[in-house]
């Protein structure tokens, strides 16, 4: 549609004309609106409308030329689409005869029409036959009070109402977008805010999640009175279809997120829903132990993942030695994980971020949750502290000595005891009008005595603070800072003299600014720096109890520091281009005091190499590395449905984990980067055919990559990682690729939901030609650990009622590879095992079929608590999935064994309640 | 380290009992490679102790037989200024040394193959082992433990025992008798014939490994050699215990960990992961590989002795036999089934019958509860004391 003079003519006309009937549109057939608005201007989206739709819009082009539209309609009222679209402008509409509708800017146009004009109704929203007219209350500018000169802020008052019964609401959240004031109403549904004098777009939450919105002109104080509904159509309900719109037409790809309630669909041994297993099912994730919270992506190793609690790393999110994920789903919005377009803003690890995003709690009432399972029981409290103030707490904890004591009547099974805990905090406190203060704790400990002489503990303590300031509305600064750390220690009492406690601890402290700038109407700037300074305890043990005679010994203590600054552009160039680029610079100084052996140049530090010993004085760069890394993709939109992308990233790691093991072990430990072990390095090229079908109900993607990665760790044979304090004479420098094609179908809407994905990937490692020490595979390049080429995952759930819904997933991956003996000889008084080629053989393939089913209880509103059971069956099938096979001489000869993990079903019930 | 490397599996072997993991006997389908490697054994004594090396090659792991045994080979022991030691072929591939060494010198072996091929050892330099300060057992409620404590020094900072276990055996029913073919008759055994007292002695294939640093003046107390389970029946009677200590140097050290952890550590659920074995021995031209650490040194040896009277309560049954028992009739002397029973081997006379003051016949059992030479030897070892 082309704006001509005529319509302009109209424009100004029709608005002449508006006193007699303006925005009364008393349509009952009131057109609705469905449709896919992927990104496509304004522009383009009114003649949509105007396609399929009897409505006629009017308009100037300079309003409305910068402005775009995202979003997803299903039989939606246009007035709820305008109103998401005009969120952030200054732009409003309203509608006049025959379906037509005015767009105009809105201070132009008040100031053409005479103060109170709109004034039908000021005191409340309701006409005097009590009819409320959805259209014009939304879109009526309700002046309130009298202007007194001077005076800046008003207090806006009045009651909340129920459409339905005329009954009071309470716990309705009324607010504005702007600086976020708001208020929440009380249990006779009055509530109070404080603004400034001005025009302002007021929202009104209820308890259902649905919002309604009301246009004022706050002039002094004054009521508003408000009748809102359930049956109206929800804005939030387009918000929650934004990803699948983002799907197609943000920038990057690789991206996914699961939303708790998501995960808390799918089964999950003995029902403990995870929160980091809950993202094997997606498309290039997996997992070498199914016990393990180790995951693999596109690739990398385990370490290469950042798993991050708002912004706490966290270095161990396990419990029970990997059986389950330590984080608290109750304390969890969702979990993005990037594997690739990693934002300019994350760093720090090769292969993906899993961002874990915390609640911080309802803002309407204290309420709680909790649920009762066979080997935890979880509660959590949340809700509002006074106005401004939310928070969350969340526990969880075993009490699986039970469990452990049922089975020691029934199985050989000898004082083992095991037993966790975790905690979190999360506080949000809103003060003045433009800043959000926040708070996330999290501690989490573990503790195993597996036979009477061996403890084992570990725990995470994090804790972070982030104080975001909205300058306006183009730009938002958030400060944050924590600390964040990890240790663990094993306590071996065999005899009192003997007697030992090893310990290993990680502990960093941040500090980070993080800047967001929308620049005109095409550039989103994201900049800001960030320092990290890093303190590891690699490895101590010492005497335990008065009669040891064990030597304390200690590796020396490392510290490092990270610094690293980035800038990020998200440039919409037009309706089919999108790019981001981003340039994150990282510094990292490998701190003293240390002692250090040195070794000639050229040399791959081996014992015999050594040519001295260094005492480096504390606090001296002993080493400094520093590199920039990429951040490039860029969406081409084919059409509303489908789009390519395309991405280069490139990422730099400077820790470490110590692992010689298939899957992360609880004594494994972190290690910083130093003179001799350089910092990994990975780039991944990525390219994606994204589309949506079947009215954005169905989302399809196709994603290829190729990643190269330099410095990895492998060892040589014989290595020793721990207390050993000349670690680069045990590890090979190693190179790896990666390289695989992903098929992800997602339905998210209907009955039936759920996803089948399949993966092709390998992932190849290869000692660096330059590494003397030892040459895995004679320098060939032999397989990953976690190299499996076919891994197709398929989740099926379907909602029976309401309260009723069963979710079916199925994995199928390639066997694992493994090291298998290829002949036997005779040494110490047995047969032993020889072995030549790394990860020559593999495991027989592994499949799992889970079954679950969600049972909510009744939906009585006034009810005490709000209950669900869930319960089902992992591994239907009761297939052993062989984990490993391995050779044990047992009476001097050897004999072949097969290892399963789950060797059976297992049952499990959960009983969650709310209230 | 050995605390740590034991966690993951005491651990996680419990935690998947709980989990219902289920380990199962499995012989994957390996394509045989790298057979007819060799290897060579053996720590030999620098104090003039008879000590073994021992030759093989590498054999495919589906093989049932025994690694085969290397002979014929030409083994000699260099020291850095010239003097040369031989070895005696003992036959099975087991060379015996015995000389003694110049403990301040540097050697290498050299060993040349039968086909020609020749390899020869990394130098090697020996140690002094310090002596076992004490061996013992001590009885808790687990069982038997028994112990040696030691003392490290500079040059001996690492330790490897080994040890030969040592036990009587007694069958279910005892016999006197014996039926003589030549005689066509039963009579008493003779001393050495007896089957009703025997002895089991065990190699054991435990690579126990620690370090002396790693404790006060390099003490090691009460270094664990052998856990004997209550009611096991190596107390049932007396039992002893012979353990020798072997000084190690790091590469040894090396060597015998990558053994230990390649034999004992796999599978489970944190095990590392396979390394590749090769030691101190290398061939000549490059091509061949060769597996094994020879080290020389002095071999400390303690026995120990430990009576059913010092542990109990201590009851050993073992249930294979508890369908022993002696026939309720007796085969009558000079019928032909009597000669026919007893001249097979399937059950032996262990009872008399008698008539008076004479012997007509004899009740008899079967062989397996009688005769204990099926799972030991009658004769008394040396070293046995009473």
């Amino acid at each position: 549609m082309t704006i001509d003079p005529m319509k302009q003519f109209y424009f100004v006309f029709l608005f002449l004309l508006i006193g007699t009937k303006l925005s009364f549109s008393q349509d009952i057939q009131e057109p609705r609106i469905s449709g896919f608005f992927p990104g496509i201007s304004f522009q383009r989206f009114m003649e949509r409308v105007e396609e399929e739709t009897s409505y006629q819009f009017y308009f100037k082009a300079q309003d409305i030329s910068d402005l775009t539209v995202n979003l997803q309609a299903d039989k939606s009222k246009l007035s709820d689409l305008l109103d998401a679209i005009f969120l952030k402008t200054d732009l409003h509409y309203s509608f006049g005869n025959e379906n037509s509708v005015f767009i105009s800017k809105g201070e132009k146009l008040q100031t053409q029409l005479p103060d109170g004009f709109f004034r039908n109704i000021s005191r409340s929203d309701t006409d005097l036959n009590g009819q409320v007219d959805e259209a014009f209350v939304r879109n009526n500018r309700f002046v309130i009070g009298e202007l007194t000169p001077g005076r800046t802020k008003a207090k806006l008052s009045g009651v909340v109402t129920s459409l339905e019964n005329g009954e009071p609401i309470s716990g309705a959240i009324v607010f504005e977008k702007i600086d976020f004031t708001r208020s929440v109403s009380a249990p006779d549904g009055t509530y109070s805010i404080v603004l400034p004098v001005g025009k302002h777009t007021i929202y009104i939450q209820n308890l259902g999640g649905y919002i309604e919105q009301r246009l004022i002109d706050l002039r002094g104080d004054g009521e508003l009175n408000m009748n809102i509904g359930e049956s109206i159509y929800s804005l939030s309900e387009v918000v929650v279809n934004s990803g699948a719109i983002n799907h197609i037409s943000r920038p990057e790809m690789g991206v996914q997120t699961l939303s708790v309630t998501e995960m808390k669909k799918l089964p999950a041994v003995l029902g403990e829903v995870d929160v980091l297993k809950g993202i094997l099912v997606l498309p290039g994730v997996n997992t070498v132990g199914e016990a393990s919270v180790g995951f693999n992506v596109r690739g990398g190793a385990a370490d290469q993942n950042l798993v991050l609690y708002e912004n706490s790393t966290l270095f161990n999110p396990s419990h029970l030695f990997g059986f389950f994920s330590a984080i608290n789903a109750d304390a969890v919005e969702s979990v993005d994980l990037h594997k690739a377009g990693i934002p300019a803003s994350y760093g720090g690890r090769l292969s993906s971020v899993l961002q874990v995003k915390p609640k911080f709690g309802r803002t309407d009432k204290i309420g709680g949750s909790g649920g009762i399972g066979l080997l935890t029981s979880r509660l959590s409290l949340e809700g509002p502290l006074g106005e401004n103030t939310t928070f969350l707490v969340a526990g969880r904890s075993t009490y699986s000595d039970w469990v452990l004591d049922w089975l020691e009547d029934r199985a050989d099974f000898n004082a083992s005891r095991a037993n966790f805990y975790d905690v979190n905090l999360n506080v949000s406190h809103q003060f003045g009008e433009k800043d959000v203060f926040e708070f996330t704790g999290y501690l989490s400990k573990d503790n195993f005595r597996f036979d009477p002489d061996t403890v084992y503990g570990y725990q995470n303590q994090n804790f972070a603070a982030k104080w975001t300031h909205y300058f306006n509305e183009q730009v938002e600064a958030s400060f944050s800072g924590g600390r964040d750390s990890y240790d663990f220690d094993i306590t071996g009492e065999d005899n009192p003299l003997n007697s030992y406690q090893f310990g290993f601890g990680i502990d960093q402290t941040f500090a980070k600014l993080d800047i967001r700038q929308d620049h005109g109407d095409q550039h989103i700037f994201n900049y800001g720096i960030h320092l990290n300074h890093i303190r590891l305890d690699p490895g101590k043990i010492r005497p335990y109890g008065p009669e040891s005679i064990v030597i304390s010994d200690e590796v020396e203590r490392e510290q490092a520091l990270e610094t690293s600054l980035y800038f990020s552009d998200e440039f919409e160039i037009n309706d089919e281009w999108m790019v981001s680029g981003g340039l994150r610079y990282n510094l990292y100084n490998y701190l003293g005091p240390q002692t250090t052996f040195t070794y000639p140049d050229g040399s791959s530090h081996s014992e015999q190499d050594v040519t001295g010993e260094v005492n480096h004085e504390s606090g001296k760069f002993i080493k400094t590395y520093h590199g920039p890394e990429f951040r490039f993709s860029a969406r081409y939109s084919l059409n509303n449905q489908s789009s390519l992308k395309a991405g280069v990233n490139s990422m730099r790691q400077n820790i470490h984990l110590l692992s010689n093991t298939s899957v992360i072990s609880p004594t494994d430990t972190w290690k910083l980067s130093d003179e001799f072990i350089r910092p990994q390095t990975g780039i991944q090229y990525a390219l994606g055919y994204f589309r949506n079908m079947a009215l954005n109900t169905l989302e399809f993607s196709a994603e290829v990559y190729y990643k190269t990665m330099r410095n990895l760790l492998d060892y040589r044979s014989g290595a020793t990682i721990i207390l050993n304090d000349d670690v680069e004479q045990d590890v090979l420098n190693t190179d790896g690729r990666a390289y695989g094609l992903e098929l992800f179908l997602k339905r998210s809407s209907g009955r039936l939901t759920g996803s089948v994905s399949y993966t092709y990937a390998r992932s190849l490692l290869r000692t660096n030609q330059d590494e003397t020490k030892e040459k895995i595979n004679d320098g060939e390049e032999y397989s990953s650990n976690f190299d499996q080429p076919h891994h197709a995952v398929l989740i099926l759930n379907y909602e029976v009622s309401k309260r009723f819904n069963a979710t079916f997933s199925g994995n199928y991956s390639t066997g694992r590879p493994i090291t298998l003996p290829v002949s036997k000889f005779e040494y110490g008084g047995s047969e032993r095992v020889y072995f030549t080629e790394r990860n020559a053989q593999r495991v027989p393939d592994y499949l799992r079929l889970d079954l679950s089913i969600n049972l909510e209880g009744n939906h009585k509103v006034r009810k005490l608590a709000h209950s669900s059971w869930s319960f089902g069956v992992y591994n239907l099938l009761g297939r052993a999935n062989p984990y490993s096979i391995y050779f044990v001489p047992q009476g001097g000869s050897l004999q072949g064994y097969k290892l399963s993990i789950f060797g059976s079903q297992i049952p499990f019930v959960t009983y969650n309640f709310r209230f | 380290m050995k605390f740590l490397g034991n966690l993951g599996n005491t651990a996680l072997l419990s935690l998947l009992v709980f989990l219902t993991s289920c380990r199962e006997e499995f012989v994957p389908d390996i394509e045989a490679q790298a057979t007819g490697i060799l290897v060579v054994e053996g720590y030999l004594d620098s104090e003039g102790l008879s000590s073994d090396l021992k030759l093989s090659f590498t054999s495919s792991i589906s093989d049932s037989y025994e690694p085969s045994a290397l002979e014929g080979a030409s083994i000699q022991l260099i020291s850095e200024s010239g003097e040369a030691y031989s070895f005696s072929e003992k036959g099975d591939g087991i060379y015996t040394f015995q000389q003694d060494l110049d403990e301040a010198k540097i050697y290498n072996l050299n060993i040349l193959l039968p086909n020609g091929n020749e390899f020869s050892s990394d130098p090697i330099q020996p140690i002094i082992t310090p002596p076992i300060l004490e061996a013992g057992f001590v009885r808790d409620e687990n069982g038997v433990e028994i112990f040696v404590n030691t003392q490290g020094d500079e040059n001996a900072d690492d330790f490897l025992w080994t040890y030969e276990e040592t036990w009587i055996l007694r069958p279910r029913i005892r016999s006197p008798y014996i039926f003589d073919k030549d005689l066509n008759a039963v009579r008493t055994r003779t001393e050495q014939e007896r089957v009703d007292l025997c002895y089991r002695t065990v190699e054991s294939p435990d690579i126990l490994l620690e370090t002396s640093s790693r404790f006060e003046n390099q003490v090691v107390f009460r270094q664990t050699i052998s856990e004997i389970p209550t009611n096991d029946q190596r107390l049932a009677e007396k039992y002893s215990v012979l353990i020798s200590q072997k000084a190690l140097d790091a590469k040894a050290v090396e060597f015998w960990e990558i053994l230990k952890k390649n034999s004992l550590d796999l599978g489970t659920f944190f095990s590392p992961l396979p390394s590749i074995i090769s030691g101190n021995i290398h061939a000549k031209n490059g091509d061949s590989r060769a597996v094994g650490y020879v080290s020389i040194g002095v071999v400390r040896q303690e026995r120990i002795f430990v009576e059913n009277s010092e542990v109990r309560p201590w009851f050993f049954s073992d249930p294979e036999f508890d369908d022993c028992f002696v026939s309720q009739d007796a085969l009558t002397i000079g019928t032909d089934i009597f000669n026919s029973t007893f001249g097979g081997s399937g059950v032996s006379p262990v009872r008399e019958l008698m008539q008076g003051t004479t012997i007509v016949g004899y009740y008899y059992a079967p062989t397996r509860c009688v005769d204990c030479t099926l799972y030991g030897t009658n004769e008394k070892p040396d070293f046995w004391i009473e």
